[in-house]
């Protein structure tokens, strides 16, 4: 099935960055990818059960008269054929819709702040609400264009975990990338605990088939152990997973990956509905 | 099997499980009361600021006074809460029909402030909007909260609209008029009890917080069957009135947004050109509700020509404060201009005709601002029930019911939607439950793909090809480049008809020869009712989709019919 990348261009130099990462993700997903220019500083997103207001950085807006043509000159030099998106939908005269049918959105890690506060640990508060709302996950991207060979999913057995390694053997079958597994062992649980996690979901046979290793870590630090996770791999992982304040909190976990990784991130929010 | 129900979902707990009726109506009631008291905030607030500033007035500087806060008010809700200035019920509408009601937790207190700077500087604007905005938005993020469905929230915006205008007038009847013929534009039982409950409870806020009084005075009037017949000219005169201002605002509106000036700028040239008006005819400036008054007991002094130029002039100084910028709603405008149209209407029967006698002033004033109210939002039961509910009288219900129903005809013919709605309908966004463009708005090109049509490649021969089609059940084939898989073009059984009875031709035509490589497609994220109108030009049952220029399905009429019996199933669901 046909799957479509939402991205919203900013015609900067790390604009540019971003918008090659998300052509990098469509051809090697072989999705189709649907670009928006913002001509305002916010826009709605209604989903579900809720709407998000994202107040973009006014950097977004610059220059717009060569803003079409830098991201059609990037996209058909990567041989992606953008649909570029038009609002027809208006809450108010300066406040377009965003349709949310999307497969995937590609975002740098604020889209609110100045870019200069964009850095390692720091996920703005409309990313935040989007990964917690979308049923689509969303590509946090590296600042600086990054290709990935491998992909790697964190897992430690939670719903949301299981979610996103749904989506890596997704990814995986999707692009023919070779798929790991991390998991940091916590308190009493065994491997047998884990492996029954994916059994359970369904997710047995077409793990034997696709996955190539699964990391575990039992001893040393959750961060020490992100050392291994590979320079050049894809990191998928869920969010919002467990307790009472996860309706409020990413998780202590997922707040470490994105402080310490500089990968891209796929990640994986609560409402997402798994494919695969 | 899951033992613990959580409390945020109310919907999955035993007692409601099986019928959600009383869930919305304890819901309901709770954003009555919640809706009430936003809407007691903002009167409290409006009557502080007009105290304190009330001393000012009298200086040659104060026309300033309404330029500084509409100025405030556009900079609040521009940079402090990053919401567009407007009217607030048209963006409730919109929530609606669009998308099941879903509305930002800001815009329940945004437009409370941003309002109160406006009028209580002295602009000319209602707080009915605001409240409504803000009651309605309180009912959407409380079902967003508890997870209601879409069915669910509608009603508890409807709710929020409701208790806001009960409170706001005294008058619960009229909110819940309001609400099912402005906001939701449908009459159900399953809305109209917890919209009840929440007018019932808004106005109970409203008596316990500020005393059962009536917004005006009771009068009792003795109609006469020629005042009935004078309405038919009065409901002339409101209608006239009531597209005066609709385009006048729309007029402020456009020549606003060509102005080259910061928002907040407009605003204040907007709010400082009220203030001069302010300096001639007072009766412009504010909620105005204090010259009503004076018109429904008949102690309005002023003469015939005044009363007009009031009129006009109430007209104007409304769409200067909104048309640039201002905030705040167009009712308590509405009932104004409408009492003078009456006030004026009646001294002009009075001056022309004399010996007749006709019924007090007081009454035409009421019988103005019931066919104003018609007019404007085409809305005529709202008109006569908040006339009759905020005077507290029935003795004018007969020549109110004319009025109101002749006034929001006539409006019809110049203005074929309400001002509230006439924007959304323009941008093709107001979509009414059960209605084609709502439920075709609601499907989507993906929900109605046909996804097993077999693929063919151009070199496959004729042979080959009839082969395929024994095994199909499709009559159409799409063309796959074997390498890049692009869409290439399309073969339909009709096109090889000639060829079929040949078996000559068989070994020496191949696909590429047949296919139609000019065939319409849709795009996988395009809009249906854009498809469809392509369907319709070309005469076309199906159409290839494609994403990235590759073949994803076929879509077609009989397919859209099915999803389109069952998607209006759900949105006319009245269980």
């Amino acid at each position: 099935m046909e799957t479509k990348l939402l991205h919203i261009f900013r015609n900067t130099p790390l604009g540019r960055e971003t918008l090659l990462q998300s052509i990098y993700f469509c051809n090697i997903t072989r999705s189709s990818m649907v670009i928006y220019i913002p001509e305002y500083t916010k826009f709605l997103m209604y989903f579900d059960n809720d709407v998000v207001q994202v107040d973009l950085d006014p950097s977004y807006l610059l220059y717009p008269e060569t803003s079409r043509t830098h991201a059609l000159d990037l996209t058909k030099a990567h041989g992606i054929d953008a649909s570029f998106f038009e609002p027809r939908q208006f809450t108010a005269s300066t406040l377009p819709d965003i349709p949310v049918d999307f497969d995937f959105m590609c975002s740098p890690r604020s889209i609110s702040d100045l870019s200069s506060k964009i850095s390692l640990g720091h996920i703005g508060t409309r990313v935040r609400r989007i990964i917690k709302t979308a049923q689509f996950p969303v590509l946090l991207t590296s600042p600086c264009y990054k290709e990935w060979t491998s992909i790697l999913v964190f897992f430690g057995g939670s719903v949301n975990s299981v979610k996103a390694v749904r989506l890596g053997l997704h990814i995986s079958r999707l692009t023919g990338l070779p798929l790991d597994l991390f998991t940091q062992v916590e308190g009493s649980q065994t491997m047998d605990d884990y492996k029954d996690r994916l059994k359970q979901a369904g997710l047995e046979a077409d793990f034997d088939k696709r996955v190539r290793d699964w990391k575990v870590f039992a001893d040393n630090g959750f961060e020490e152990n992100l050392y291994h996770v590979p320079h050049q791999a894809l990191a998928v992982l869920g969010a919002y997973g467990h307790g009472l304040v996860k309706d409020i909190l990413f998780g202590s976990k997922m707040e470490v990956i994105q402080s310490v990784l500089s990968n891209n991130l796929l990640i994986v929010g609560p409402r997402y509905s798994a494919k695969g | 099997m899951k033992r613990f129900i959580s409390w945020r979902v109310p919907t999955k707990w035993p007692v409601f499980r099986l019928d959600d009726r009383l869930l919305l109506i304890i819901s309901g009631m709770i954003v009555g009361i919640l809706s009430g008291l936003a809407a007691f905030a903002l009167n409290r607030s409006l009557v502080f600021c007009l105290d304190f500033l009330h001393s000012y007035r009298a200086y040659w500087w104060a026309f300033i006074l309404p330029a500084g806060g509409a100025a405030l008010s556009s900079l609040f809700l521009s940079r402090v809460v990053n919401e567009g200035a407007g009217h607030g019920i048209p963006e409730v509408i919109y929530a609606v029909s669009r998308y099941g009601g879903l509305i930002r937790l800001r815009s329940s207190f945004s437009r409370l402030v941003s309002s109160c700077l406006t009028i209580g500087s002295g602009g000319s604007a209602g707080p009915e909007a605001p409240v409504v905005m803000s009651g309605a938005a309180i009912g959407s993020n409380i079902a967003r909260f508890f997870s209601f469905n879409d069915r669910q929230r509608v009603t508890l915006v409807g709710c929020g609209a409701a208790g806001a205008i009960s409170s706001i007038f005294n008058a619960p009847i009229a909110g819940l008029v309001f609400v099912l013929e402005v906001i939701l534009g449908e009459w159900s039982t399953v809305n109209i009890v917890p919209i009840a409950v929440a007018s019932v409870a808004g106005t109970e806020v409203s008596r316990l917080l500020a005393g059962n009084q009536i917004a005006f005075s009771h009068h009792t009037f003795h109609i006469s069957f020629h005042d009935i017949l004078a309405c038919a000219g009065l409901a002339v005169v409101t209608a006239f009135m009531s597209v005066i201002l609709t385009r006048l605002l729309r007029h402020m509106h456009h020549a606003s947004d060509k102005t080259k000036l910061p928002i907040w700028a407009k605003a204040a040239v907007g709010g400082c050109a009220v203030g001069l008006l302010g300096f001639f005819v007072p009766d412009v400036m504010g909620e105005g509700y204090h010259s009503i008054r004076n018109m429904i007991e008949g102690v309005y002094e002023q003469g015939m020509t005044i009363a007009v130029v009031a009129c006009f002039a109430k007209v104007l100084a409304t769409s200067l404060t909104l048309g640039w910028g201002g905030s705040g709603g167009i009712f308590a405008p509405s009932l104004v201009v409408g009492s003078f149209s009456g006030l004026a209407y009646h001294r002009f029967l009075v001056y022309f005709f004399p010996s007749v006698p006709w019924v007090g002033e007081g009454c035409y004033a009421l019988l103005g601002m019931a066919g104003f109210i018609g007019g404007i939002l085409q809305a005529p039961l709202t008109g006569i029930f908040l006339i009759v509910e905020i005077t507290g009288g029935y003795e004018v219900i007969l020549p109110l019911i004319i009025i109101s129903s002749l006034s929001a005809t006539i409006c019809y013919y110049f203005e074929s939607a309400s001002f509230y709605m006439k924007d959304l309908v323009e941008r093709g966004q107001l979509l009414r439950p059960g209605t084609d463009a709502r439920v075709l708005s609601d499907l989507s090109i993906s929900e109605l793909l046909e996804k097993d049509c077999i693929s063919v490649p151009p070199s496959m021969s004729l042979r080959e090809f009839v082969g395929l089609i024994t095994r199909s059940r499709r009559n159409y084939f799409p063309v796959e480049d074997p390498e890049t898989k692009e869409f290439l073009g399309l073969v339909k059984f009709d096109d090889i008809r000639p060829y079929l009875f040949n078996s000559m031709m068989y070994d020496a035509v191949f696909v590429e020869q047949i296919m139609d490589t000019h065939v319409a497609v849709a795009r996988y994220g395009e809009d249906l009712s854009d498809v469809l109108r392509i369907m319709d030009s070309r005469g076309l049952f199906s159409m290839p989709v494609l994403a990235n220029k590759r073949f994803v399905g076929m879509i077609s009429k009989a397919t859209l019919l099915d999803q389109y019996r069952k998607e209006l199933m759900v949105q006319t669901y009245q269980g």
